[in-house]
């Protein structure tokens, strides 16, 4: 703690520089052999508990029989893992705490841009060959160009979850859902940003408000924020009389979203893990005919990757984990729903024909659709770089605004 | 005096060790935030001395300051009544206020904060028990008078300042208390006369301590309050996990004027202390 502090203040007047690191070019083998005995210390977010006990349970000894141990290290939020590495760069830390991280999306780009990322790794893992080259989703996360310093883990997609015993006959589309919340007032709401869901249903929003996908340009630029965000936020204060408490206030997190839908205060709610939701209907946490609403115009889709820190004195080991969990074996166990229910960054096409088989044998839950279903339509993440201009300009229109 | 010299300069070598520890790591951090506040330690780019981050959070800063004071008046207030209140209630007699005071300080205030969640959010228990979930509860968590903050802090805090006040009681007021009964004293004559000018400092450090801790503190906040307008302590947080690094000055900015806050309140006390008779 001392020489943390110490090592801040006397490092006080200095930035460190922003190139990223890359992994020394070594044959697999060696990597193996260097990662024998080294432990890994994995930071993700722990308020998953699927998630957590697949790492535990399943990804943690098999990674012990390669005799690397796994260490999971829970984080209330990816940014404090950042923020932690960020810190180490600071103060010149090179066998820092964070060996690996599960992240995507800004805390991926805001990392690169700081040079907080390994780099030029990925294309040595061999479990690589099993994915797309072309998979624009496992190439640009949230805009920013992958570039080999993170090796991809899961799909997720962006859903609204709905209560069929309260809705009857539910929206199709997003602009649809905005007026079933102004025809039925008190009974929706979302988080708000920069909680991460709530800035999800931001940027959906605006895609609606701006008529589709294609009137928004993935890169961000000034003037078409300022000709799109006014719409977007004109109609959200529209919106906002007829949300939970008059639209007044907002839920702070989308678990706070989530115990009022479970409370039966509000007939909807959202997540970008619709995997979870088999679970938290059968324990009796959400109401029994929970839905996920697919809708016409689908929604937005993205990968998680795990990324190793540039402080990190373990980056050998880091490797074969992210390379373990890559695997059709892992990445089978993991997108079953009872075991995880994450779908699977792996292009069926590559697998042995066994593996395809299993892969498409997956049941699928009454609560949520296949991911075919579930993608069907769906777009790509807007750049991390619309992410603040939005959380901010959202904050000080519509929040502050009332 | 030579010897009351010496103990004095004893008891310093003494708390030397913490108190080189207290100065390191909050005299490091504060100087830390004061550098970043002032564009002095950019994550990115070159270092430049400027007040940017003060002024670009405008008037959102005035107003987080404003309700920082508010809940930390009003929550440091009704906890030293309620404090003050139960210890003098073990004065005279009656044990399980202070039993309860002195289970309560355990508690940590992460607990406090999620136990009052669960009992008084729209969803809560006491909610479902009386059965108006249907909206008719009134909005105490995340309302906008931050109902279920204030009664935390009050809670909590009023039991560390009735631990605080019992001690001084026990140790030196029964005995003069008695005294003035003896010579005819009535109770309020022997309350106004007596037993507040004792516990005078006491309270005044009691409820510094507890003023400085609502000030600084997060997670009750967090947990029962609503996402605007903010606490500084949120505020500082919010910022400084921003995904965008260049908030992360306005963070140490807000972080500042809570310190700067917490800094003139114990100052204030420190005056008052010196004035009362303990102190001499």
């Amino acid at each position: 703690m001392i020489a943390a502090t110490a090592g801040l203040v006397l490092g006080a007047c200095t930035a460190p520089d922003s190139d990223s690191r890359s992994a020394e070019s070594l044959p697999w083998s060696e990597v193996e052999e260097q990662a024998r005995g080294q432990t890994v210390s994995l930071w993700m977010y722990g308020g998953d508990e699927q998630g957590n006990a697949y790492v535990d349970d399943v990804l943690a000894p098999a990674a012990a029989d390669e005799g690397i141990t796994l260490r999971r290290v829970p984080v209330e939020s990816t940014t404090d893992a950042v923020n932690r590495i960020l810190t180490e760069r600071q103060a010149g830390v090179t066998d820092g705490e964070v060996d690996l991280v599960w992240v995507n999306g800004a805390n991926f780009g805001t990392g690169k841009q700081a040079g907080a990322w390994l780099c030029d790794w990925t294309q040595n893992l061999p479990n690589m060959q099993y994915t797309d080259p072309d998979d624009s989703l496992l190439n640009n996360d949230f805009g920013t160009p992958v570039d080999r310093c993170e090796s991809p883990w899961h799909k997720a997609q962006f859903t609204l979850v709905y209560n069929a015993d309260a809705i009857e006959d539910p929206p199709s589309t997003f602009e649809e859902v905005l007026e079933w919340a102004q025809a039925n007032p008190g009974r929706f709401t979302y988080p708000a940003p920069p909680d991460f869901t709530g800035s999800v249903f931001i940027r959906e929003a605006l895609v609606s408000t701006s008529g589709g996908i294609d009137k928004v340009p993935a890169q961000f630029d000034r003037e078409t924020y300022d000709r799109l965000a006014p719409v977007l936020f004109d109609r959200l204060n529209e919106l906002a009389p007829s949300l939970w408490r008059e639209g007044t206030t907002y839920p702070q997190s989308s678990a706070e979203l989530d115990d009022l839908y479970a409370g039966g205060q509000l007939d909807m709610t959202m997540t970008y893990g619709p995997a979870t939701l088999p679970e938290l209907v059968s324990g009796g946490t959400f109401p029994p005919n929970t839905r996920v609403l697919t809708l016409d115009e689908g929604t937005v889709g993205n990968a998680s990757f795990l990324a190793i820190p540039s402080t990190s004195g373990q980056s050998a080991a880091a490797q074969m984990v992210a390379n373990l969990a890559l695997s059709p074996e892992q990445q089978l166990i993991k997108s079953r729903p009872d075991v995880w229910g994450q779908f699977t960054v792996l292009d069926l096409e590559r697998l042995t024909p066994d593996y395809r088989q299993q892969f498409e044998g997956i049941p699928a839950s009454p609560v949520v659709p296949s991911y075919q279903e579930l993608s069907a339509g769906a777009h790509p993440e807007l750049s991390a770089e619309w992410v603040t201009p939005l959380d901010e300009g959202w904050r000080r229109n519509v929040l502050a605004g009332q | 005096m030579k010897s009351a010299t010496v103990a004095t300069g004893r008891g310093t070598v003494w708390v030397l060790p913490a108190l080189v520890l207290v100065v390191l790591v909050v005299g490091g951090g504060v100087f830390t935030a004061a550098l970043q506040s002032l564009g002095l330690m950019p994550l990115v780019g070159e270092p430049a001395l400027s007040f940017d981050a003060y002024t670009a959070l405008g008037d959102d800063l005035w107003r987080s300051l404003a309700l920082t004071l508010s809940l930390a008046t009003v929550s440091t207030a009704l906890a030293a009544m309620i404090g003050l209140a139960t210890a003098l209630s073990a004065l005279s007699g009656s044990r399980a206020p202070l039993v309860a005071a002195g289970l309560t300080v355990t508690v940590p205030h992460l607990i406090g904060a999620a136990a009052m969640g669960l009992l008084l959010a729209d969803s809560g228990l006491l909610p479902r028990i009386l059965g108006s979930t249907d909206g008719s509860w009134p909005e105490l968590v995340g309302g906008r008078w931050w109902i279920a903050v204030v009664v935390e802090y009050a809670w909590k805090e009023s039991a560390f300042v009735a631990i605080v006040l019992a001690g001084t009681l026990a140790t030196r007021v029964a005995a003069f208390d008695e005294t003035a009964a003896t010579l005819g004293a009535g109770r309020w004559a022997r309350l106004r006369l007596v037993t507040l000018p004792l516990v005078r400092p006491a309270l005044i450090a009691s409820t510094a301590i507890a003023f400085a801790y609502t000030v600084g503190s997060y997670e009750v906040a967090r947990i029962l309050g609503r996402p605007y307008p903010e606490p500084l302590s949120i505020m500082a947080v919010r910022l400084f996990t921003s995904i965008d690094l260049a908030a992360r000055p306005q963070a140490a900015a807000a972080a500042m004027v809570a310190t700067t806050l917490t800094v003139v309140v114990a100052v204030v006390a420190v005056h008052f202390l010196r004035r009362s008779a303990i102190w001499r």
